[in-house]
């Protein structure tokens, strides 16, 4: 599709609760994807459910707005059939570190060449504001009927630890830093993590616009500040020091990148190790029939592929052995 | 003379090669002409516990059934002979090692306290003593021939000749097995050759080793050469597949275009997948057949949602599960149905509920998997009898799936995924691959277009197209709408376009009648009760000169209404009995509901064991002449 002019927001009323901190990532995204140009029927969003999932209706892209949990499983089906496509999965505190923890750790086992960009509001806004897996221990937001009993977990952390190698944390009202850090998780090879603060105007009250702009620092204002993994020598040191950082959560919050890893094979790559023809040859590209619609496996072929289950019959009188 | 149909019992611990010797039996067996069907039963263990395999051979055609008594039993420990001397018939023969004739039945530590009492008590009442000596001496008195040979003296030149570590020797047992077995059934040394090369291909030294076991065994078992011998064969096949439904299906999933698999590893249908990595993808002169992309998932919701995916952007995409991963994939079926997707679920039933009898056997989801997820919505379920079967209906599946947009079950078992069988090569000239892919132009796409019940499918990355895809109630371009009027047609239309399945799919992929059309009763399944169905069907024209058919019900969902009450209707039948590996029977409980067919007499086993001809015969005889409604048979350990 021509991309030049394209316009990337889609006519869909966006239905968010004014000032919401999504509308702040949706115009980031918007921006990200005008600056690379993306071909929108070569660009895919993935979501899960909640607030954040709606979003792939508002982006003139290709949009698919999966379960509850489980836009990682949808995306690396699409992206593995189909490896030129650039995909982008958009899901919730409570979407992707809840229920779809399982898949969020697993994406980042594989190196995947995708992006995971977490709406993290520290609530499930959609249902009237429980508390999510990112709301600290004694929060008591103002629809909690009584205080938050269990921990939080640190994404930033939990993605280093899970192997995805572009970690960083972006803040919704930081437009032009979001909109720069998504251009470079999409540029990443390999599994991509943005945490993005997002407010939620109406359940969560302690976790505000006001909070947050108190508090966010850039990571990179810090000169000596360089998370670029180019030597697996320095893979260790560089975690480490990245998971320390992503623990400051007080009077200051950092935003920035956290963690790059280039020096890891992606799971494309590995699937080429073995499958050779990948991604050149992929499942959406290769065929699968003639055109007298018969299978590509005709049966001379048949018995190649599958000749050590094939046996030639040699019928002999029984009981005479072979001399 | 000798034998054109025997049965076999080749029984041993779990991990002490059991599966190779029956691997190499079968493909010496194969080479020789004879048609074979071997099940395969074991717990759920790694290694130690009782496991055997249950074998048909014959020289006039394709084993269908499992059948007891058994003409051979081959032990490779006291265990096998406490578990299986009862299926052994008068004048079959028992091969042992002879090292553990003074072993007793309440020495085992791996047998079941159930099964030591049930034994205990029996042999108390026949004033047999519970030792293998014993025992071995009561089945002489039925006119079984008793060979008792020491495996380690068969093995002590072995150890010697090739420096083996004594530790390691137990190894060498499976080879023992195959080779009194060759010897037993009147298989030549080449022939065994063949059966060892080809299950140790690339390993010449194990070859070597096992006709070294074999050149014993011929010689120590000399005086019993071809006791059991078998007829020349009369089968009339150049070639055999010799694999295992799990092998069948992969290969038919490979044949039928497959390009993405995913899957979590449980019993039974782990063994598909990785078949498929192993033939992932082929270079054959100059051209490229695949890749398949096999990707082992973190759980079954991964597995179904990531293989959603992949259909999404183009390919043809199944995943392989059993029960517990099935119920864990229930949310992405509906969501498939919702978004009108084309992918497979290779469903491999086990005995249930919970963990249930992980490598047992059943048809107990048939229920579940028709009525499986939440809303209304179009989809397909489908089963296979046999192992031929199962490799044309997993082409169907895709086929289904593709061209009517829908998510398909196919709905096999442990039975069917375990056994090895010798398979006539399918005729790939017959095989068509429909998709259903019409070309979609340029410019406004709408995924969900109300037009045509099936709407055009471009994949995701289709040149100068966007498209939408959302579990919410959408619209045509896939937008999320609640509007009621909106809601009406587009729910409507995913739940009508089984009636084009419905009225499109041929009467014979729906359901078959076996049987030459008349008769005394009609008895129907569905599944891996085929092959003892038709062969009972003879058995009991024989036995009791009643004569029926068999309804072999392929399509489980759209149910064939219309075709099963044609058949009914048309034959007149006045005693019509279901069949199935479950409680339930729930085949009938299904007809009822959806032909309002009324099934007055039900066979069930749920024992977790397949069922074998002569308890089906007995039990079909008991139902047709006499007012009892509902049979369980249970024969095997």
């Amino acid at each position: 599709m021509e991309s030049k002019g394209v316009s990337y927001k889609s006519s869909v009323w966006v239905d968010w609760c004014p000032g919401c901190g999504n509308f702040g990532i949706l115009t980031a995204v918007l921006k990200a994807f005008a600056e690379l140009k993306l071909d929108p029927s070569e660009t895919v969003i993935v979501s899960g459910i909640g607030c954040s999932g709606k979003l792939p209706h508002f982006v003139n892209v290709n949009g698919v707005h999966t379960l509850h949990g489980r836009a990682i499983p949808f995306a690396m089906g699409i992206k593995l059939a189909n490896p030129e496509l650039t995909v982008v999965v958009h899901g919730g505190d409570g979407d992707l570190l809840g229920i779809g923890a399982g898949h969020f750790v697993a994406l980042g086992r594989r190196n995947l060449d995708i992006v995971v960009a977490l709406h993290n509001n520290g609530v499930y806004g959609l249902t009237k504001g429980q508390a999510s897996p990112t709301l600290p221990l004694d929060t008591k937001t103002k629809a909690l009927p009584k205080p938050n009993i269990q921990q939080a977990i640190n994404p930033i952390a939990l993605a280093i630890a899970s192997g995805y190698t572009f970690v960083a944390r972006g803040y919704a009202f930081e437009g032009e830093h979001l909109k720069n850090i998504i251009i470079e998780a999409i540029k990443h090879k390999g599994a991509a993590f943005i945490d993005i603060l997002q407010p939620c105007v109406t359940f969560n009250d302690i976790f505000t616009s006001e909070y947050y702009g108190k508090r966010v620092y850039r990571l990179e204002k810090d000169q000596s500040w360089d998370p670029v993994v180019r030597d697996p020598g320095e893979r260790v040191p560089k975690m480490l020091k990245a998971i320390e950082r992503s623990m400051e959560w007080s009077e200051r919050i950092p935003i920035g990148v956290f963690y790059v890893d280039n020096t890891i094979s992606t799971f494309e790559e590995r699937l080429s190790s073995r499958l050779k023809v990948y991604p050149e040859i992929n499942p959406a590209n290769s065929s699968i029939m003639t055109e007298e619609s018969k299978s590509v496996i005709d049966n001379a072929k048949f018995k190649k592929i599958f000749g050590d289950l094939i046996v030639s019959v040699s019928k002999r009188t029984q009981g005479r052995s072979p001399q | 003379m000798g034998f054109s149909e025997l049965s076999i019992i080749l029984g041993g611990p779990q991990g002490s090669g059991l599966e190779t010797s029956m691997l190499a039996l079968s493909r010496a067996l194969a080479y020789r002409g004879y048609g074979i069907l071997a099940d395969r039963e074991y717990y759920s263990n790694i290694v130690g516990r009782h496991s055997y395999i249950h074998m048909s051979v014959s020289s006039k055609r394709i084993p269908r059934s499992l059948t007891y008594p058994v003409k051979l039993l081959i032990s490779m420990d006291a265990e096998t002979v406490f578990t299986h001397f009862r299926d052994v018939e008068d004048g079959g023969i028992l091969v042992y090692d002879k090292d553990t004739r003074i072993k007793k039945i309440a020495e085992i530590p791996s047998m079941e306290d159930s099964l030591k009492s049930r034994l205990i008590r029996d042999l108390k009442t026949l004033g047999i003593g519970e030792d293998l000596e014993s025992i071995t001496e009561m089945l002489r008195s039925r006119g079984i021939v008793t060979i008792g040979t020491s495996f380690q003296v068969i093995l002590k030149d072995l150890m010697k000749i090739y420096g083996i570590d004594p530790r390691s020797l137990s190894r060498y047992v499976s080879g023992i097995v195959t080779s009194s077995a060759s010897l037993l059934l009147g298989l030549d040394r080449e022939a065994l050759r063949y059966g060892f090369e080809s299950v140790f291909s690339g390993r010449p030294k194990l070859v070597e080793q096992n006709m070294f076991i074999a050149d014993v065994v011929w010689r120590e078992l000399r005086s019993y050469e071809g006791l059991l011998k078998l007829e020349d064969s009369e089968i009339d096949f150049d070639e055999l597949l010799v694999a295992t439904g799990n092998d069948v299906v992969a290969i038919a999933k490979i044949v039928s275009g497959l390009r993405y698999q995913s899957y979590y590893p449980i019993t039974p249908a782990a063994d598909e997948s990785f078949f498929l990595e192993k033939y992932e993808v082929s270079e054959l002169d100059g051209s490229v057949i695949g890749p398949v992309v096999v990707v082992q998932t973190e759980d079954e919701i991964a597995a179904i949602n990531s293989a959603i995916g992949a259909a999404l952007a183009g390919a043809r995409s199944a995943t392989a599960t059993s029960g517990p991963g099935f119920d864990l994939m229930v949310e992405g079926l509906s969501w498939a149905g919702m978004n009108e997707v084309p992918v497979v679920i290779t469903y491999y039933q086990r005995g249930g509920p919970s963990t249930g009898l992980p490598t047992r056997g059943s048809q107990s989801d048939l229920l579940s998997s028709v009525f499986a997820a939440h809303g209304e919505f179009a989809k397909v379920v489908i089963s296979s009898g046999d192992h031929l079967d199962a490799f044309y209906d997993t082409i169907l599946a895709f086929n289904i799936a593709e061209k009517y947009q829908l998510p398909v079950i196919h709905l096999l078992d442990k039975f069917l995924a375990n056994s090895t069988s010798t398979i006539p090569l399918p005729d790939l000239d017959n095989v068509k691959i429909e998709r259903g892919l019409k070309p979609v132009p340029p410019g406004e796409y709408k995924r969900f277009n109300l037009e045509t019940l099936v709407s055009p499918r471009a994949p995701l990355g289709t040149p100068g197209i966007i498209m939408w895809y959302t579990g919410d109630e959408h619209d045509e371009h896939g937008h999320i709408s609640e509007d009621p009027d909106s809601r009406v047609r587009m729910y409507s239309k995913r739940i009508e376009k089984l009636k084009l399945v419905d009225e499109e799919i041929p009467g014979d992929l729906k359901l078959r009648v076996h049987g030459d059309g008349g008769g005394d009763f009609c008895l129907i399944g569905w599944g891996s009760v085929k092959g003892a169905a038709l062969d009972a069907l003879g058995e009991i024209v024989r036995r009791s000169n009643l004569r029926g058919v068999y309804i072999d019900v392929k399509m489980l969902w759209p149910f064939p209404r219309r075709e099963l009450a044609e058949v009914i209707r048309r034959s007149g039948f006045e005693k019509i009995i279901a069949v199935e590996h479950s409680y339930g029977v729930n085949i009938a409980d299904l007809a009822a509901m959806a032909a309002g067919i009324r099934i007055g007499k039900r066979i069930a086993k749920f024992t977790g064991r397949p069922i074998t001809l002569g308890e089906l015969t007995q039990a079909l005889e008991k139902v047709l002449t006499s007012d009892i409604e509902y049979v369980v048979i249970s024969y095997g350990e």
